[in-house]
């Protein structure tokens, strides 16, 4: 919550002490040389290194490792003893170097060692990754100014101050300042996508001031002295002065390029460097890189706690009977006369029982050191790496064959947290869609064109069981942006339609009314558009298919080259003029243009939200409106981003006066957006509606199946985006995550109220308002939540909230309300939001509800998202790779989601717990035996068993075929756990995990060892052959170990839901592993007292008869639980198991049973489409407007406008620059 | 990684296509998607039915078979620790025993009541005797057992391991404790011959007692825990103390001292002469005298056989009532 605190500083700074008037205070004070510096602001000298020197910046390299050379060893053994196992096991190998130990030093401080050892190397391995990544980056070139020549140098040897050249595509090495660009007007356009992932492009504008300062010897020349904050993690402010020739200049936003963002369009720029390295905004705003823990882990330190407590009793209990039962009488003991002798007779002086009961306490913990088992973390982390190596990377159902991307685990920690997910926080440019806007569908003068088919609609027909026919018609025109398949409206066959002179005002329309620029060869086929949001572009694209291809623009025309309009076949060339322009706004919602025919004819088009273009309908159009609204609410439902296209003929006259208003509005000094916006309004009335257009933001393959899939396991999905609220509207609704049946809750910053306290520019007014606004919101929604929890059947929650008001219901005193509100919404959306806000409402659910997070995204903007997530997971396979670098998973498409989470992280949880407990229950048995028996020896702590039965017990004879479940262990197959994603639920309740369960094992293991030791010892001290002879101490507890050896591992067997092969050869191995060792280890060494032990056994019968009753009656009791288990209280999957259970796998029989149908692909598709299950949605999925795109045309044009910052969480303060200027 | 999984990508999707492939390969990509060939055990109501049945066939059998060599089992004990105390001394008994001038002979007279076959094991019992304690167990050296006086570090016999300077041989706490009550059986006029050899487990005999190790300086010091050795046999000859010497597990526990190889018949008497030179009156050990035949299992030992039983009867019981509960409430899925 650092972060949170930071930013809310900096805004208060902002607040309380406005970048003008500072502006004014070092004018007049003039910050000299020698001056010390204020902590409060930076001073740099622009291309002077030495007068920089003293003040000691950071250089430009990053290093994200944990460790370095030196602090590995101490840092990483810290990491490992972190572990209270490692700890305890350190303490014990020390204590069993004294004499009170029973056992041998070296049986454990050998597994300790070896366990330390391989967790090091894995720990080194990792940090070497990423110390080759930083290096990588770090020996980046970039190209430097040094006397007077543009010298290539690696971006860790940049300096702050140094004068950089930036090329096309380049990414920029720092935070820059922009001084000039090749560009004229003194203007570049920067890619954000690393930061925000929106791949649209934004303009920066250097100080007229430095527009000359282009090539070397010019640049040379420069001497500036930039005065600006220190740095900060705050993407979207800067403040500084540039003072150069005794002249102050105010800098903003506008002149810095952010590290991370890349130059477009523009052959290259210089700056100059203002932050470097770990202080530029990017680098600050990633969090620490936090070592993640899985949850279950954690848990496991409870219970190893837990266990530490039982050993304690334990040993607690034995010693202080240790200290009662020692008595001289017991002569034999050799007690008396042996005064002065060492420790070892200290721990039975019956004249000091206090220190006999000190003493023997340590011996005890010593003796039932196992109860902790030592092998149990590297055979997990052997587990969850070869699970995350072997499965999660090579799964083919989660390989990206367009992008050639497998999934790939890059930590191998949070395998099993992966199937306990309760709470997804995706982005969506880039994750849920692919950032690309698809010309789809249309409707013009009240008919729909376009046959295809949304992911949505598909999303529809495979729940409701209709099987949609993929196949294309071989004449689809595919072009990027255009993805419309009609051959109603291609090649000039519209000219047989109903309305050909409406379909020739829609394309016209679409060719007209924008803002883009051609960009490259004047041919259909080369040309880019330059469009300030991917909507627009598709427009035009989408015209230039129906055959009016834009080609041209200059300031005052546009050139359409228009083919099939008088005759089909004709190609002709086309100019029209442009009279106004009348720009896009977010209260606008619509955008127009006034152009004159090369006739003469006086026309407006106009394209726009649906809602304000009807409300400026010209009268008598009501059959058309109709018709077309019900196309605007199907395009919605569909999940297409609608517009609808309406035009308007003027006479002369009118367009004469109005234009004079409109001159006058434009030339306006003050208010003049808001007096633009009034004259537009006088001439966009009387339109007459040509139709609307449906564009597809093209949403990931799958996403919709996925996200019904996910929320079918109990999983909730919040959505947090950059985007407008619009936007992000209509996109949760494609992807199902909001739909009609929802009770949605908005808490928007768009409301009169606010707008009005803005308007008024007071920032702690505005700042009080939104707040009161806000928590007004919450408390509404609150209780309408709660009244709609409280009815039976409710409607599933949904809360749509903007970034401004999350600002201020993220404070602590709202934070409950919050939280509170939005647990119980099935859905969330959050839009309008900084990186740093996703990760603050990120962590506000992990911490706050105490459950598990998984993160997804793709940008930079996500990392700090993914990294303060429980799971992060990153999208590989596109361009930027920031998202990944910070991830635990990396996956190429969003859908693969299912199978990461559904099928990997729901075995592996399973597994782990399966392997966690047994893990507990062989130690608990194991030491429990061991533990009857101290009760028999006169509580003097002797081991029932041999040194070296006691340190193989958990390294050999019982490793193994844990570690073998803890790979190949499945419930269900994997189609299965994705058909029933209920299973999931499971996990997230964390029924394999819980006391109960520990507790139940926990019983079986004191009945299991109850019977090793009482029916093997009672069984025992009678003759045992028919020689007579009698067994001894070593005897018994061999035959007692064999027994635990095997039970325990035939218990394993019997907790495997699928046995393979290897189960049997682990389990066969390591019982006989055991017979192998102990015949070797019998004849080895006859100082020891097992010599020949296992000879004398197995030449008795009774041996066998033993071996075969003992493990039978202690799996007795655990086989009647598992029946008992099964038919009265069965879990899920136990259910699923006897359902499918004839099944064979890999074989869904819905894949073999494929019935053919006798339609064509055409027909078969519109029937299913037809056939679909609709509801009328009063959505129609108005989403038109991206950040930045207000002023593009402006800027172009020449005409002035404001330019508006791309983060609209600080829209208020960069308002307010902007007016006092 | 990625280079690892395109490789096995491609591997697979040939595998896919051409079904002939190289069984490795087969195998791996078996195990890399999670499809190993694999078992399934549902315990489903049949299951479960049929494996209690059968452990019920199997056990019961198992378990009378051995609970009838157990009753063919004649076993006579004696417990005498505190008749062979005279009436004089039996408030202080520790002083009785202690006193080496009263003499220790006690006799005991045992009723056959049941024929019993050769051989005929004699045993001792201790009981509240801990063999197995901690100071005890490791107050021995086995290497000096087997080496004798030319192995000296005898650290470990701690505080047996020497005696006025000298090592002592065979050092340690549980040797100096030997028990030596003796026993000598007279039936109706004649003794019956004790077999005392071969009393001990062969491996110990010949591995872990050196055939050349004398007794040395053995029980010459102040204090005598028990049982003396001939000097002149060799300690792999001694094989009351090798038997004394294999520490029982639990603190009551019988050794071998002997063997009859006659007969004994019916209503037999068998007298028994003991000299109670052994000290349990200190810490209150009982002792006893155990005559007993054997069967193909050992010893009289019902514990196996009736546990046997349990099992396979309790098996039956509860796959009765699992198709009991099946038959009129089948299993709804």
């Amino acid at each position: 919550m650092s972060g949170w605190n930071r930013s809310s500083r900096s805004r208060l700074g902002g607040r309380s002490n406005p970048p003008l008037e500072r502006t004014s205070t070092t004018t007049t004070v003039r910050l000299g040389r020698v001056q010390p510096q204020a902590p409060s602001n930076r001073t740099i000298y622009c291309n002077d290194r030495e007068a920089n020197l003293p003040v000691k910046f950071v250089g430009n390299s990053i290093a994200t490792t944990k460790y370095n050379f030196l602090t590995f060893l101490p840092k990483g053994l810290f990491e490992q003893f972190r572990r209270v196992a490692n700890l305890y096991f350190l303490g014990i190998s020390i204590l069993s170097t004294t004499p009170i130990s029973p056992v041998n030093p070296v049986t454990n401080v050998v597994p300790l060692s070896f366990v330390l050892f391989l967790s090091l190397v894995k720990e080194a391995w990792e940090d070497w990754k990423r110390f080759q990544n930083d290096m990588t980056i770090n020996n980046n070139s970039v190209d430097v100014l040094q006397d007077q020549r543009w010298e290539t140098i690696p971006w860790k040897r940049l300096q702050v101050g140094d004068i950089v050249r930036i090329k096309q595509n380049a990414f920029f090495p720092a935070d820059l300042l922009f001084l000039a660009t090749t560009n004229a007007d003194g203007v570049c356009y920067i890619e954000t996508a690393n930061l925000d992932g929106e791949t649209n492009l934004k303009i920066r504008k250097a100080l007229e001031k430095t527009w000359d300062y282009l090539t070397p010897e010019k640049a040379s020349e420069f001497k500036g002295e930039l005065q600006c904050e220190q740095p900060n993690n705050s993407l979207y402010t800067f403040t500084g002065n540039l003072i150069i020739d005794k002249q102050t200049l105010p800098l903003s936003p506008n002149h810095l390029l952010l590290r991370g963002c890349s130059l477009r369009n523009t052959e290259y720029i210089v700056g100059a460097v203002v932050f470097t390295g770990h202080e530029t905004k990017v680098m600050m705003n990633s969090m620490n890189v936090p070592s993640k823990r899985s949850t279950l882990e954690r848990k496991l330190d409870k219970l190893i706690i837990g266990l530490f407590i039982t050993l304690f009793c334990m040993c607690l209990i034995g010693a202080i009977c240790s200290g009662v039962f020692i008595n001289y009488k017991y002569y034999y003991l050799g007690l008396r006369g042996s005064k002065g002798e060492n420790i070892s007779y200290s721990s039975f002086n019956p004249d000091n029982r206090f220190l006999v009961i000190i003493l023997n306490m340590f011996t005890l913990i010593t003796l039932y050191s196992t109860i902790i088992p030592i092998s149990l973390y590297i055979s997990i982390e052997m587990i969850k790496f070869i699970q995350s190596t072997q499965y999660i990377n090579n799964d083919l159902r989660m390989y990206h064959m367009e992008s050639n991307t497998p999934a790939l685990a890059r930590t191998s920690n949070l395998n099993e947290e992966l199937g306990q997910v309760e709470y997804i926080f995706s982005d969506k440019t880039g994750t849920l869609t692919r950032n690309l806007m698809e010309f789809f569908k249309c409707s013009i003068g009240g008919e729909v064109y376009g046959t295809g088919v949304t992911e949505i609609e598909r999303g529809i027909a495979q729940r409701s069981g209709i099987k949609l026919n993929e196949e294309y018609t071989s004449d689809t025109v595919h072009d990027k942006g255009f993805n419309f398949d009609d051959a109603k409206l291609m090649r000039g066959a519209w000219r047989n339609e109903p309305n050909p002179d409406i379909c020739k005002e829609f394309f016209r329309c679409l060719a007209i009314c924008h803002t883009v620029l051609p960009e490259g060869d004047e041919s259909p086929e080369k040309i880019t558009y330059q469009a300030a949001s991917p909507d627009e572009s598709a427009l035009v694209i989408a015209a230039k298919n129906f055959g009016f291809f834009f080609y041209r623009r200059s300031p005052t025309t546009i050139c359409v080259r228009e083919s099939h309009v008088e005759k089909v076949g004709d190609v002709q060339d086309v100019s029209y003029e442009i009279l106004n322009v009348l720009e896009f706004n977010s209260t606008r919602k619509r955008q127009s243009v006034v152009c004159r025919y090369p006739d003469g004819r006086l026309v407006l088009y106009c394209k726009g939200a649906d809602n304000v273009i009807y409300e400026r309908l010209a009268d008598g159009q009501d059959d058309l409106k109709k018709v077309s609204r019900e196309h605007l609410e199907l395009f919605g439902s569909s999940g297409l981003r609608t517009l609808c296209l309406a035009y308007r003929d003027l006479s002369p006259d009118v367009y004469e006066s109005w234009n004079e208003k409109f001159i006058q509005a434009k030339s306006s000094l003050r208010d003049r957006e808001k007096k633009l916006d009034e004259v537009a309004e006088l001439i966009e009335i009387d339109l007459i509606l040509i139709g609307c257009t449906a564009i597809e933001d093209k949403l990931q393959e799958g996403v919709p199946a996925c996200i019904e899939t996910l929320a079918r396991a109990g999983i909730k999905i919040w959505m947090l985006t950059g985007d407008k609220m619009e936007t992000a509207i209509n996109i949760g609704y494609a992807c199902n995550l909001i739909n009609n049946a929802m009770k949605q809750f908005i808490i928007s910053s768009e409301t009169d109220v606010i707008r009005e306290a803005e308007n008024r520019g007071d920032q702690v007014e505005i700042a009080r308002v939104i707040k009161d606004e806000v928590k007004k919101d919450l408390k509404r929604c609150l209780e309408e939540a709660q009244h709609c929890l409280r009815t039976v059947s409710g409607p599933k929650l949904a809360l749509v909230i903007d970034g401004k008001c999350l600002m201020y219901a993220l404070e602590p005193t709202l934070r409950v309300m919050l939280l509170n509100l939005s647990l119980n919404c099935h859905s969330v959306v959050c839009c309008r939001v900084s990186p740093l806000q996703k990760a603050q409402v990120t962590s506000m659910v992990r911490k706050g509800a105490r459950r598990i997070t998984l993160s997804i995204g793709d940008g930079a903007n996500d990392v700090s998202m993914i990294q303060a997530a429980h799971v992060g997971v990153g999208i590989s396979g596109q361009e930027g790779m920031q998202a990944v670098m910070a991830s635990d998973f990396a996956i190429a498409q969003f859908r693969f989601l299912t199978d990461l989470l559904l099928v990997h992280g729901r075995w592996s949880y399973i597994r782990l717990c399966k392997v966690i407990t047994y893990f507990f229950y062989k130690n608990l048995t194991f030491t429990l035996t061991q533990f009857w028996f101290t009760f028999y020896t006169g509580y003097s702590g002797q081991r029932f068993y041999d040194d070296w039965y006691q340190s193989l017990y958990n390294v050999i004879f019982t490793a193994l075929p844990v570690v073998i479940v803890g790979l190949f262990d499945k419930d269900v197959s994997a189609a299965l756990s994705k058909k029933y994603p209920e299973l999931y639920r499971e996990g997230i309740r964390n029924v394999f995990f819980r006391w109960r369960v520990v507790a139940t094992w926990a019983f079986f293991s004191v009945y299991q060892s109850l019977i090793f030791f009482y029916v093997v010892t009672s069984s025992a001290v009678r003759s045992v052959d028919s020689s007579g002879k009698m067994f001894g101490h070593m005897d018994v507890s061999t035959m007692a170990f064999t027994c635990v050896v095997v039970t325990v591992n035939l218990r394993l067997l019997m907790t495997c839901n699928s046995i393979t092969r290897w189960h049997y050869i682990s389990v066969g191995g390591s019982i006989l592993a055991w017979f192998i060792f102990i015949f070797i280890y019998c004849f080895a060494d006859h100082r020891k007292s097992v010599y020949y032990v296992i000879f004398v056994l197995m030449s008795t019968f009774y041996f066998y008869m033993t071996l075969l009753l003992v493990p039978i009656l202690a799996l007795f009791g655990d086989f009647v639980y598992q029946v008992l288990q099964r038919w009265f209280f069965p879990y899920d999957y136990q259910i699923i198991q006897e359902l499918h259970r004839d099944e064979p796998e890999g074989r869904r029989r819905e894949d073999l049973l494929e019935i053919g149908n006798n339609l064509t692909p055409a027909e078969a598709r519109s029937y299913a489409v037809a056939q679909l299950p609709r509801e009328i949605s009063k959505h129609t999925g108005f989403a038109f407007d991206s950040p930045g795109y207000e002023s593009f045309f402006a800027k172009q044009a020449g005409v002035y406008a404001p330019q508006k910052a791309w983060d609209v969480a600080r829209r208020a303060s960069m308002r307010r620059t902007a007016k006092k200027k | 990684m990625e280079v690892d999984g395109g490789r096995i990508l491609k591997v697979s999707s040939g595998a896919q296509s051409i079904p002939r492939h190289s069984r490795k390969h087969k195998a791996f990509y078996q195990f890399t998607q999670q499809s190993l060939p694999a078992c399934k055990p549902v315990l489903t109501p049949a299951w479960v039915i049929t494996t209690f049945l059968l452990m019920g066939v199997i056990f019961i059998p198992i378990g009378l078979i051995t609970l009838h060599a157990s009753e063919n089992v004649v076993e006579i004990v004696d417990r005498y620790d505190t008749e062979c105390v005279p009436e004089a001394f039996r408030s202080n008994k520790v002083a009785y025993i202690k006193d080496n001038s009263i003499p220790k002979n006690c006799s005991r007279y045992l009723k056959v009541y049941k024929h019993m076959k050769a051989p005929i094991n004699i045993y001792y019992q201790l009981d509240n005797y801990f063999q197995n304690h901690r100071r005890y167990v490791k107050s021995k050296n086995d290497r000096q057992l087997l080496h004798g006086l030319g192995y000296n570090d005898t650290g470990s016999c701690k505080p047996e391991e020497s005696n006025n300077g000298l090592p002592i041989v065979p050092c340690g706490l549980i040797a100096w404790s030997l028990f030596n009550d003796t026993y000598t059986l007279i039936r109706g006029r004649s003794e019956l011959k004790v077999n005392r050899k071969n009393i001990a487990w062969k491996s110990d005999r010949d591995h872990k007692f050196g055939k050349s190790v004398y007794p040395f300086n053995f029980q010459n010091g102040t204090l005598m825990g028990g049982g003396k050795l001939h000097p002149r046999i060799p300690l792999s000859d001694q094989e009351d103390l090798i038997v004394w010497m294999r520490t029982a597990a639990l603190p009551s526990f019988r050794k071998l001292y002997g063997r009859i190889e006659e007969d004994l018949n019916a209503d037999d008497v068998v007298v028994v002469n003991v000299t109670n030179n052994y000290n349990t009156y200190s810490f209150g050990g009982k002792k006893k005298l155990i005559l007993s035949t054997t069967g193909w299992l050992g010893g009289k030992n019902n514990f196996l056989g009736l546990a046997c039983t349990s099992v396979g009867s309790s098996s039956i019981f509860i796959s009765i009532v699992f198709l009991l509960l099946h038959m009129k409430n089948p299993r709804i899925l």
